[in-house]
């Protein structure tokens, strides 16, 4: 890796440790099998078709027009969102659409398998770009023609279904952040390993969906991303070889659960707008007795005024 | 009220300063509230969270394997980052590190060393065949003003927490192995804590705000004008301050005391956490 | 994609069009514009292919490096993708214009040959844990002229067609390190199986229909579009009738655009691009497999960059 002059490097020569430890060289069949317990479900006691419950807060950083974070057990997601502002780089013409520049940055201690660099790499570049493309349907980006929005995101602990989780906490960071939205979206991964599909996967089967095998069976990960009143699919991605059939099955059961997100978010967008509002109204009436305050004053010192 | 502060700034900062109080209500020597937390990262050898008022940072530390340098066969490697992420402010943007954000990464390092809470001795495991490199990752993730006292705290929280698996090196076939059940905890010698002032340059006299947020930063003359202050348990180890206004030295008398008294309440808060953290 | 600008009568007569079933070319939803396709253009590269759709101008290079595989797949080679989009197919790839396009079409690529069914790597290995062949596959696109992606990926699997991997004739081994010495006669090589590479298939949306091969006007009055990778079948590739046949996958699936699609259409869409996968993926094992008859029998005349 060439050397970032910016940063402190370290060794050149520096490798995880955990490839020497005694039970990184699994073969693919123990592997496999290490991801069920004694009767047959997976190992975190989930069934196939379960997903991981969302926990989610909005407004954490407050420094951002708008933010969420998520958290899908394990998996930890912060994105912000920032007001319009000048395109950056080169702007020949006038946009008539607002364009969206996201970006998906890994925690170099994020990942459990090897230190991610600090600087962007390849697979967080098409991480961005494909986070993009499930975002920029639901914005109406002609509300801020000739601007450029930022949606950052950054993933402090990748166990599985990354880009579901980042894209769940853009919508709700988006909402937040009051950007003008068609409908609200969210979404869900699947894996797939030897025919076998793994709802919502954590890391170590999305690593065995993508590892190299010899047989001949379906095997990848699925990531869809749905609006909600039209539960039109606005994304999908897929990696790894699947057949037709087994592809649909997996599509309809990824709708099912991202149309089981939709009142989860609904009910916290509706509770974030009671919590403004009331907000508000304290706000207003503090501001009210400030004014009061300062006209009593004000008369005070006309008739001292008056008085000399 | 939030249109004063938008519109004129220095008058709203002034007229708070002139009457003894601080623009969120604070006394000049009250720090915010602290929150502190270990361990939430599952994937780091050893991790922990800061809030402090506004100020959100995360540490994370990352263990690897490396053969020594040749002119230090006995030293590991200790790699601390400071990450400013334009997710934190729309101060920061997208890119190479800023050049604040490499003052801030290059002080924080310095405190680090300098205090020698770390001998490097400790990572080796096999002299020029193997030691331990330390990959210190700290990521800011809301930007409120006292970025270096975050960043320290939440680094010295992580490396007291850290443990070290235990190695095997045969050294005639030059096989490495690891086992991850036996930890050796990292020694750690001191703990230094760096508290962040600001000087206003108020027409009366000049006035010190101990853990300045954002706003008083930049009424004071912008991001690298700060004043930090370190102790190291007892013993001042450190005092940085790069321009801006100044204070005479029975100022500085007093702001040192102020550091120290904080540094102490610092040290508290990490050693509960920890304490905390353990019995869990 | 390339900057086009239309009026909104010319879009609304390519909309009724495809309604219709009668693009403005004459063709159907479903037919491609004539290809045409020449391997080995490019002697100093192990392997090359050069693709004619229409409009669309693409030349892809394979180049082939000894490599160390990584720690966790030593039995594995590895496979690069680099697409540069050339100054020459639009102003607008100029510096650095043409970089979001191109790095879509790589990280396409790359998704699609990640499955070992798809590309099997472990034809690239020489010693395991030691040394692997490394193929670096270089994309040049000379003209735009709609429907990369799909021009893209039946350059790329013809010029892995075309590829010859010299033989490993000696390994000297001096401790840990290994001496390799390749044999220094071209044509003693061996070729690579690229029966299952997958091959790309664009569909757009239109209304209610679906359209493939868009042409560079239609690719801008589009909301949505799908490229769905397909693995090929490998007894199409070969003379000897002892390969068994496959079935076509999917190896990735990617969306563009700013329109969404409901799941039904969805998976009628999946459907039509593995036919049309199929058709594709016969139609270039034919091709690929005259002409390496052809040129196995006699020297070929070969056009280059003449035609």
């Amino acid at each position: 890796m060439p050397l970032d002059y910016r940063r402190f490097n370290g060794p050149e020569d520096s490798v995880s440790y955990k490839q020497f430890s005694t039970n990184f060289t699994r073969s693919y069949d123990e592997l496999f099998k290490g991801l069920f317990d004694e009767n047959g479900k997976r190992i975190d006691g989930r069934e196939f078709t379960e997903a991981r419950p969302l926990y989610t807060k909005t407004n954490v950083i407050s420094q951002a027009k708008g933010s969420a974070y998520v958290e899908l057990k394990n998996t930890k997601v912060v994105c912000s969102v920032f007001d319009p502002r000048e395109i950056v780089g080169h702007q020949n013409e006038y946009s008539i659409y607002g364009q969206i520049y996201c970006e998906v940055k890994f925690a170099p201690f994020s990942c459990p398998r090897r230190r991610r660099g600090l600087a962007p790499d390849t697979d967080e570049r098409a991480l961005s770009a494909n986070f993009k493309t499930a975002i920029q349907t639901a914005i109406q980006s002609t509300k801020f023609r000739n601007f450029q929005m930022d949606v950052f995101v950054y993933i402090l602990e990748h166990d599985g279904a990354c880009l579901a989780a980042a894209i769940n906490a853009a919508c709700l960071a988006l909402t937040d952040a009051v950007v003008p939205m068609m409908d609200i979206f969210s979404a869900r991964t699947a894996a797939v390993i030897n025919n076998q599909i793994f709802v919502d996967p954590t890391e170590a089967e999305e690593n065995l969906a993508l590892m190299p095998t010899d047989n001949e069976t379906n095997h990848g990960i699925i990531t869809l991303t749905v609006i909600d009143h039209l539960r039109n699919i606005t994304d999908l991605q897929q990696i790894g070889s699947i057949d037709a059939d087994c592809l649909i099955k997996v599509i309809d059961i990824l709708l099912e659960e991202c149309a089981k997100l939709m009142p989860l978010f609904k009910d916290l967008i509706i509770d974030n707008v009671f919590e403004q509002y009331k907000e508000h109204q304290v706000y207003l009436s503090i501001k009210k007795q400030v004014n009061e305050e300062l006209s009593n004053k004000v008369k005070e010192w006309t008739l001292i005024v008056k008085d000399k | 009220m939030e249109e004063y502060k938008v519109l004129q700034p220095f008058k709203y900062f002034n007229d708070h300063i002139s009457v003894n109080v601080r623009p969120d209500g604070r006394k000049f020597d009250q720090q915010r509230s602290i929150k502190l937390n270990a361990n939430s990262v599952n994937t780091a050898d050893a991790s922990s969270l800061i809030k402090c008022g506004k100020t959100s940072v995360v540490c994370g530390i990352s263990l690897e394997l490396a053969t020594p340098k040749a002119e230090e066969p006995d030293n590991g490697f200790l790699v601390t980052n400071v990450e400013l992420l334009p997710l934190c402010s729309s101060k920061f943007k997208p890119g190479p590190p800023s050049d604040y954000a490499q003052v801030v990464n290059n002080t924080v390092n310095d405190i680090l060393k300098n205090s020698k809470c770390i001998d490097l001795k400790d990572l080796c495991i096999v002299s020029d065949k193997l030691a331990w490199v330390l990959y210190c990752d700290i990521a800011c993730l809301e930007y409120d003003g006292s970025i270096i006292d975050a960043c320290l705290a939440t680094l010295m929280t992580s490396l007291k927490t850290l443990s070290l698996p235990h190695v095997i090196y045969d050294i005639e076939t030059e096989e490495i192995k690891v086992d991850v059940n036996i930890r050796h905890p990292l020694k750690v010698t001191g703990l230094p804590v760096a508290t962040s002032f600001v000087i206003y340059q108020s027409p009366d006299s000049n006035v010190a705000l101990m853990d300045p947020t954002s706003f008083e930063e930049e009424m004071c003359g912008g991001n690298g004008a700060n004043l930090v202050v370190c102790w190291n348990q007892g013993l001042l180890c450190g005092i940085h301050k790069f321009g801006g206004a100044t204070l005479g030295t029975d100022g500085h008398k007093k702001l040192l005391n102020v550091a120290k008294e904080r540094s102490k309440t610092i040290e508290e808060v990490i050693n509960t956490c920890i304490a905390n953290e353990t019995s869990e | 994609m390339a900057g086009m600008l239309l009026s909104n009568a010319e879009r609304f007569y390519i909309w009724d069009g495809v309604e219709e079933n009668f693009r403005s070319d004459g063709r159907s939803n479903k037919d491609y514009r004539p290809m045409e396709l020449e391997t080995d253009v490019v002697s100093s590269a192990s392997g090359s292919a050069r693709l004619r759709l229409a409009n669309t101008d693409v030349l892809v290079c394979v180049k082939t490096e000894i490599d160390t595989p990584k720690s966790d797949k030593p039995g594995l080679g590895s496979i690069e993708f680099f697409v540069d989009c050339s100054a020459n197919a639009t102003p607008e790839f100029e510096g650095r214009g043409g970089e979001q396009l191109a790095n879509r079409i790589s990280n396409l690529l790359q998704r699609a040959y990640h499955s070992s069914q798809a590309f099997n790597l472990k034809q690239l290995c020489i010693f395991e844990g030691k040394q692997c062949w490394k193929l670096y596959v270089d994309i040049l696109i000379l003209e735009c002229g709609g429907n990369l992606c799909d021009a893209v990926s039946l350059a790329v699997k013809a010029a892995l067609f075309n590829t010859r991997i010299p033989f490993v004739k000696a390994a000297l081994m001096d401790g840990g390190n290994i001496d390799l010495q390749l044999s220094d006669d071209p044509f003693d090589s061996k070729r690579l199986e690229v029966g299952t590479a997958p091959l790309l298939v664009t569909l757009c949306r239109m209304d209610e229909e679906n359209i493939v091969d868009p042409t560079a006007e239609e690719e801008t009055c589009i909301a949505v579009s799908i490229v769905v990778g397909v693995s090929g079948n490998p007894a199409l590739y070969t003379s000897s009738e002892d390969t068994t046949p496959s079935d076509h996958k999917c190896t990735t699936i990617s969306m563009s655009g700013n329109g969404g699609i409901l799941p039904d259409a969805m998976k009628i869409v999946i459907a039509e691009g593995i036919t049309a996968a199929k058709c594709l993926d016969e139609a270039l094992g034919r091709t690929l497999l005259q002409e390496r008859n052809r040129t196995n029998l006699q020297k070929k005349d070969s056009y280059g960059f003449l035609k």
